[in-house]
């Protein structure tokens, strides 16, 4: 190359190196430096074109000498000292992609020397220009030459070029654009075919990078994860460790009373041992002291008596003779008396066994939890008893440790029913009121008296037992629900059976009779649709099934607004009973009527459609253009779903436990659609008619199968 | 037939296995992957059937979709075969990554050189079930299929194919017209030659068209940024018209974004 240029130029020898083009590609110098030489013999060859014009008179000493220095502050500038291959050569200008925007002004400024070397010659001021603008961009002309070789070195696509070269091809041949999944490498296209990656698969590099980039992302989510965990688990910690404050107070205290109690008690018991044996000793040493002095006494009396005796012997006979006998006398006396010679109190103090029984149970005492303080009953609250079970509730004391309870009760007399009240009429049950599901039954009544009454009882009887057909005997009862105050009531079931129920009321006269009976199916939801909530332009049957909307023309104003019935969606809902667990029932429509059905929040705008807010989710289906279109409606928002065959029969399915609202294509058991959704009330099913037609509900229907898994 | 297994690893309680076979229909050694959930240690279990897409082989669906913990808590042995014959040596089987090595197409070719080994039509529908009941604790009256592209255009092929053989289809933006599409096109000629009666019997929309059969629960579900709908190489519009036409029971969701990564 070096030669072909310098031939070509015309150029000194003094001066080989001056237009030498490398690939600086930083990223990947190896391989580009030897692949495309014939690029750079075309750019090459533009150049000496160029230069063709001038004077080949260039390259002497000066220009060499600046061009030295000046690539020797690029190289410094862009810390490539290290760089062998740039310290002494220029660079190619054909950089790839990457670091573009740091090149160009390198390339510009190798070119300069080029430039300058060539124009050097041309005119003065051309070259003073060139002078100035060797730094920089200098003067307009100077920049569009800078310009046109920084467009053509860059190879830009440009019509305005005649040698226009397109690295970018080249460019991509070399660069990975695959994802070799096998190997988990980036490789080139080409190379899928070659032994090593034979045999793999292979994706789109975009693909790899989305991948490896959800891989972090995962990773990522799991971290915050564990962040949260362990937080969670740190503010656990806390509160454990408040706890074992606390708890150490506790027996902390608990501890030091008992422990106290026994110091006491010991201390007690020293005093008084210590008392008693003083008090002995007195007792003994006054005893003995006694002696003692009788012993003094004694002896005091015999050396008197031996005294006389001697002084008698020294007397004349006659005297001695009398002496002598009474001294006789007196001695014979004396010796008569006994003399104690016992002693009357022992040295030994008896050895007493203390009594330390109470210190030994205050001892024992010290490890057993100390009884619970009694507890309170609370009052009894309406509706807890029945005509056999009565509710009993109380409270205990936080710092009692309580293992068990025991409950014991006796019946009391009852206070005589005052004999001038009479007993009250038997109330009226709203059988169609009645709502159920297959765990409870809603029950309200009309209370059947002029004059208030005290409260209700509600009894049911199991449809099944023989004693259910009109027997009044309580024995027949399976329960018996009392102290109501209010004309409604919610009675816990069990599934699958049949009840029949009656209501009494109660005053001081005692209860009155029961009322007509009223039967309760425990499978499936019953409700009926609430007249008070029905748009006007719905008619809605006498067994509160099925509702009609007739041809009619619309009423030139709008309705007014209101609370409790729809005014903009021709709508109503149903009664359901508000119990939680899962409800199922079922609508049947006709292919061609538009409607919704769903459920909805008992306080859903009734001046909304429904499913156009966020507390109503429905199933909608229009008719037109012999399409059908079917969207499941909450927020306004649906998701995109076709279904070939339009169902005739509706299964909705209602899954308070996993907030799930299911519909079905009944004849089908086809799954259509599963909201999720988050029902913190309850909520009512809601059925409208878009266009004349009717639509029925259908209750009382178990769950069937295919329902289950959703 | 021996299966020679290759791995096992536990999985949320059950087995992922890969076995190996020599199979009769391709002539060649076949792997296929195998997930028995801990159920299928005490009774026999329901058999579902997954089918790749293109390039794929058995392992993708395993490593890449996370249906084991379903499967685990659904009590489903879910079996994934591979996408077309390995190892044949036929000319030109590596040229494209659309025609010939992993993309069997699920057709049984009639034209040479692939009709002796490209059978992955009988070998999805009799052979491979037929090993899997001879060996694992499976249901043979419960059986489903589904599949993912290609897959899906098997799943549905399949269960057209055989009224009654399938509880339940199901797939995930399926190839739902072949005869029309490139794709189908540049395959069934290779596999069926140019005559186009003989594409119509692997296609899923002409199949609805004379389907006399059972009832069939067929649930799609479809990016909407998929680029190859976009393409046109799916075309779901025309197997639902057909199937409204037909009365057959389908839900087809149109989901957002593509569902592309299989």
């Amino acid at each position: 190359m070096e030669e072909e240029s310098g031939e070509e130029l015309g150029l000194d020898r003094s001066t080989p190196k001056d237009f030498h083009f490398y690939h600086m590609d930083l990223y990947d110098s190896e391989d580009r430096l030897h692949l495309f030489p014939e690029e750079n013999t075309r750019m090459r060859k533009v150049v000496q074109a160029e230069m063709a014009n001038e004077s080949r008179g260039a390259g002497d000493g000066k220009a060499q000498r600046d061009l030295q220095e000046e690539v020797d502050e690029l190289v410094h500038l862009y810390g490539l000292e290290d760089d062998h291959e740039l310290g002494d050569e220029f660079v190619d200008e054909n950089i790839p992609r990457t670091g573009v925007s740091e090149y160009p002004p390198y390339m510009m400024k190798r070119r300069d020397p080029a430039r300058e070397q060539r124009d050097w010659r041309l005119s003065g001021e051309a070259a003073e220009a060139e002078d100035l603008g060797f730094g920089g961009w200098g003067s307009a002309g100077q920049c569009q030459d800078l310009r046109e070789a920084y467009r053509y070195t860059h190879g830009r696509a440009s019509e305005e070029y005649e040698c226009y070269v397109i690295p970018e091809e080249e460019d991509e041949e070399e660069a990975a654009d695959v994802f070799c999944v096998t190997c988990k490498t980036p490789i080139r296209a080409f190379q899928k075919v070659f032994d090593e990656h034979k045999e793999h698969e292979v994706i789109p590099l975009n693909e790899a990078l989305e991948s490896a980039k959800d891989e972090i992302h995962k990773n990522m989510y799991k971290l915050e994860k564990q962040i949260i965990e362990m937080e969670n688990f740190a503010n656990h910690l806390e509160e454990v460790f408040i706890t074992v404050e606390e708890n150490f107070g506790k027996q902390e205290q608990n501890f030091e009373s008992h422990y106290n109690e026994i110091l006491e008690t010991l201390a007690q018991k020293y005093e008084e041992k210590i008392q008693a044996l003083g008090e002995k000793k007195k007792e003994k040493l006054e005893a003995l002291y006694g002696q003692l002095v009788s012993c003094g006494e004694n002896l005091d009396t015999c050396k008197e008596l031996m005294e006389t005796i001697e002084e008698m012997c020294h007397e004349e006979k006659v005297d001695f003779i009398k002496d002598a006998v009474a001294m006789a006398d007196r001695l014979g006396k004396f010796l008569k008396t006994k003399t104690d010679v016992e002693i009357s109190a022992q040295p030994e103090f008896e050895d007493q066994t203390l009594d330390f029984s109470d210190v030994e149970q205050l001892m024992g005492s010290i490890n057993t939890i100390p009884a619970p303080s009694a507890p309170v009953i609370n009052p009894q609250v309406p509706n807890s008893a029945t005509g056999s079970s009565v509710r009993v509730c109380w409270s205990l004391y936080s710092d009692d440790t309580v293992e068990s309870y025991q409950l014991s009760y006796r019946p009391v007399q009852d206070s005589s029913p005052g004999t001038d009240q009479a007993a009250p009429s038997p109330p009226i049950i709203k059988t169609k009121e009645i709502r159920s599901c297959e765990e409870a039954v809603l029950i309200c009544w009309e209370s059947g008296n002029l004059n208030p009454v005290d409260s209700y009882t509600v009894e049911l009887t199991q449809a099944e037992s023989p004693e259910a057909s009109g027997v009044t005997d309580s024995a027949s009862l399976y329960r018996s629900v009392v102290g109501i105050p209010t004309c409604e009531s919610v009675v816990q079931l069990q599934p699958g059976r049949s009840y029949i129920i009656y209501v009494r009321a109660l005053n001081m006269g005692g209860p009155s009779v029961r009322s007509e009976p009223a039967t309760v199916h425990t499978i499936g939801s019953y409700f009926r649709l609430n007249k008070d909530t029905c748009h006007p332009w719905l008619t809605i049957s006498e067994d509160g099934l099925t509702a009609v909307r007739s041809e009619r023309r619309t009423p030139a104003r709008e309705l007014s607004p209101s609370d409790t019935h729809f005014t903009r969606c021709v709508a109503v809902m149903g009664n359901l009973i508000p119990v939680r667990g899962h409800h199922y029932w079922e609508v049947e429509v006709d292919e061609h009527l538009d409607y919704r059905v769903g459920v909805a929040f008992a306080d859903v705008r009734k001046q909304e459609d429904l499913g156009a807010n966020c507390l109503s989710w429905c199933m909608r289906h229009t008719f037109a253009s012999s399409r059908h279109k079917y969207e499941f409606l909450h927020n306004r928002t649906t998701p995109d779903i076709r279904i070939t065959v339009p169902p005739k029969k509706i299964g909705i399915l209602l899954d308070y436990e996993h907030s799930k609202l299911s519909f079905f294509n009944v004849d089908l058991s086809q799954h259509l659609y599963t909201f999720s959704c988050q029902l913190h009330e309850f909520v009512h099913p809601c059925f409208s008619l878009e266009k004349p037609g009717c639509l029925k509900v259908h209750n009382g229907i178990s769950m069937p199968k295919h329902v289950t898994f959703y | 037939m021996a299966l020679k297994q290759i791995s096992s690893n536990k999985c949320f309680g059950g087995l992922q296995k890969v076995f190996e076979h020599d199979s009769v229909e391709l002539n060649c050694k076949m792997k296929f992957a195998v997930y028995l959930p801990p159920k299928a240690e005490t009774g026999k279990c329901p058999a579902l059937y997954w089918l790749s897409g293109l390039t794929c082989t058995e392992q993708n669906f395993i490593s890449k979709s996370g249906y084991h913990q379903s499967a685990s808590e659904h009590g489903l042995v879910v079996i994934a075969p591979d996408t077309s014959p390995r190892g044949c040596n036929i000319k030109g089987e590596d040229e494209s990554w659309d025609f010939g090595t992993g993309a069997g197409f699920y057709v049984d070719a009639t034209e040479d050189p692939w009709k002796t080994n490209y059978r992955m039509y009988s070998y999805v529908t009799e052979e491979l079930p037929q090993l899997i009941n001879a060996n694992f604790p499976v249901d043979p009256q419960r059986m489903s299929i589904f599949g993912h592209s290609m897959g899906g255009h098997g799943a549905l092929i399949c269960a057209l194919k055989n009224p009654g053989k399938y509880k339940s289809v199901s797939a995930f933006a399926p190839i739902c017209n072949p005869v029309l599409c490139p794709w189908g096109k540049k395959a069934f000629s290779g596999y069926l030659g140019t005559d186009q009666s003989k594409w119509k019997a692997y296609d899923a929309t002409h199949l609805v068209k004379s389907y006399p059969g059972s009832q069939l629960d067929i649930l799609i579900d479809q990016g909407k940024d998929d680029q190859f709908l976009l393409d046109g190489q799916l075309l779901p519009d025309n197997f639902i018209a057909a199937c409204t036409e037909k009365k057959i029971p389908v839900v087809f969701r149109l989901q957002e974004a593509s569902i592309r990564k299989l």
